[in-house]
């Protein structure tokens, strides 16, 4: 099967599965929609009332046909309105998911930047400044919540300092969320990427290139870029997982109007249409980062 | 895995479970009349808006993350082992399936499973733990499955096959006790990883009830003081940071 076939194959059945599973558990959930929607509209509570709700939701058919039609029904762009704010999902998503993903995909963005010069200069030269920075900072980030860093740093700059104005809502403001977001990222990949590199340097063929009158960094540039990018990008892919978790606690942190945020309001609130709407969101930035990220691969190296 | 890294594991498991034995005030009792209170003999740590003892408050939530943490690793070694071995063993498509569905399994995101098992299981560390554990077993279960592999061809399992041992036991007593080492260390790595993952589900008020205490969840409720009263964010954000560390230095991460 050809490759670009073969990735849209696997998106697709991913997406299948995942919206099975995201539909089968909330339908799965305890708590009823419809004494909740009774409760928030106060409604009268009568077998009435339940009755016809059921019918208008769907709710009376077996779960096989209500698989399928809310799957129809979220296709067409009809995600369902939000108990709690009343208006569609769709819309409300709309709305927050710009500030999410430009947060979401700057830090990563910036990290794969940042983590190239970073794991070569390490890579470069064994237990040097680059070395020993990178392994403190990996050291670091793995045990320090992205969180705590985050108002430790709102504390110094802009408390003690004043440098910047805590839990503003001008373009500066999303200044640190992006560079809370990338520190992680940028650890995590510098060390793979220089661990890759490292590997590298005990190879033959580096030894030969070595022998061919090559300095270390272009022997390095040359024959070891290649290898440790393609782990660069396979390390790539969980680092976007992560990035959903930590942006969604970011938001949180400065008061971020993003689709994580929306999210954290709705669970409170049991609001199973936004619950729905965000793993189906979430699934799809996963495996659109996924697909693009075999691209790339498939691209460096054609064979797999 | 030396004898000096167990011991260190197990005291910092022993000191954060200090605080279901015994706490030196009512984490919840409220006392208006020192809100605020600076450290003193009474609150080595002082107290909060409410009064409420910080250090007792801690202790709590070093327990609670405990069972986050234990949960996570019985659920991770349970897990992958069953799942790997079983693959390793019965090999042909079955093996297939597991370890395809074992690497889907790495792209839900954490926060989704913690949210649905919040959702529908209610706000306990151990359901936190459960969450956590399971977003886990995907890549537990490749690695099992790698270790697994390599054991079933040693000479003593096919000596075993050819004595007549079935699958059970074979698995049981000759499989899985070669591997717990391994399975064990590599489970222990991501302790640190649990601590912080905890604190930040806490801080969204996703992984447990917001009116115990949970180190995460007294960041995010302590969070408006950060003008007034830094030290109440400075002790929870300390705590999970020397937790999640002392875990990564014992099992060598980083």
């Amino acid at each position: 099967m050809p490759f670009p076939l073969r990735i849209a194959l696997r998106t697709i059945v991913s997406l299948l599965a995942i919206s099975l599973v995201a539909f089968i558990v909330i339908a799965a959930m305890p708590s009823d929609p419809v004494a909740i929607a009774i409760r928030t509209w106060n409604l009268p509570a009568t077998d009435q009332t339940v009755a016809a709700l059921r019918a208008q939701w769907g709710l009376d058919l077996p779960l096989a046909q209500r698989y399928l039609a809310w799957l129809t029904r979220f296709l067409g762009g009809n995600w369902g309105t939000s108990f709690r704010t009343g208006e569609p999902v769709l819309s409300e998503f709309a709305r927050r998911l710009p500030l999410s993903l430009l947060i979401g995909l700057s830090g990563l963005a910036l990290a794969l930047v940042a983590a190239v010069p970073l794991g070569f200069a390490a890579a470069l030269n064994p237990r040097g400044l680059a070395d020993r920075a990178t392994r403190v900072l990996a050291v670091f980030v793995q045990a320090v919540p992205s969180i705590w860093l985050g108002l430790i740093l709102i504390w110094v700059l802009g408390v003690h300092f004043r440098l910047i104005r805590p839990f503003g809502h001008d373009a500066g403001s999303l200044v640190l969320p992006i560079l809370l977001i990338g520190l992680h990222s940028t650890a995590v990949l510098a060390r793979v990427y220089r661990r890759d590199l490292i590997h590298v340097t005990t190879q033959p063929f580096f030894r030969t290139a070595l022998a061919k009158g090559n300095s270390r960094s272009a022997a390095l540039w040359r024959h070891g870029h290649g290898h440790a990018v393609y782990a660069l990008l396979s390390a790539f892919r969980a680092e976007a997982g992560w990035a959903i978790g930590s942006t969604a606690a970011i938001e949180v942190l400065f008061g971020l109007p993003g689709i994580s945020q929306f999210l954290v309001e709705s669970i409170a609130a049991r609001d199973y249409a936004v619950l729905q709407a965000y793993v189906m969101v979430v699934a799809l930035w996963l495996i659109l980062m996924n697909a693009i990220v075999e691209g790339a691969l498939h691209w460096l190296d054609p064979r797999t | 895995m030396t004898r000096w890294r167990v011991l260190l594991a197990v005291g910092i498991l022993a000191l954060m479970a200090l605080g279901a034995l015994w706490q030196p005030h009512d984490p919840d009792a409220i006392d208006l009349a020192s809100r605020f209170s600076p450290l003193t003999i009474g609150h080595p740590l002082g107290t909060d808006h409410l009064g409420r003892d910080l250090l007792a408050r801690l202790m709590v939530g070093g327990w609670r993350t405990a069972i986050v943490v234990l949960t996570v690793a019985l659920v991770g070694i349970v897990g992958g082992c069953l799942f790997g071995t079983t693959a390793a063993l019965v090999g042909g498509w079955g093996e297939t399936a597991i370890l395809r569905t074992a690497e889907t399994s790495i792209v839900i995101p954490t926060l989704i499973i913690a949210l649905t098992a919040a959702a529908i299981f209610g706000l306990k560390p151990a359901i936190a733990g459960l969450a956590l554990g399971l977003a886990g077993i995907g890549p537990y279960t490749l690695f099992a499955h790698a270790l697994a592999r390599r054991i079933v061809a040693q000479p003593y399992v096919h000596a075993a096959r050819a004595l007549g041992v079935s699958d059970g036991p074979l698995i049981l007593r000759h499989v899985v006790p070669n591997m717990l080492p391994a399975v064990f260390t590599h489970v222990g790595s991501n302790a640190g990883l649990a601590v912080t993952a905890y604190a930040s589900l806490a801080f969204l008020g996703l992984g447990a009830d917001p009116s115990r205490p949970d180190w995460g969840g007294m960041l995010f409720e302590y969070r408006m003081f950060i003008f007034d009263h830094p030290m109440l964010l400075a002790w929870p954000g300390l705590a999970i940071a020397a937790t999640a560390a002392l875990f990564n230095w014992a099992f060598d991460r980083g």
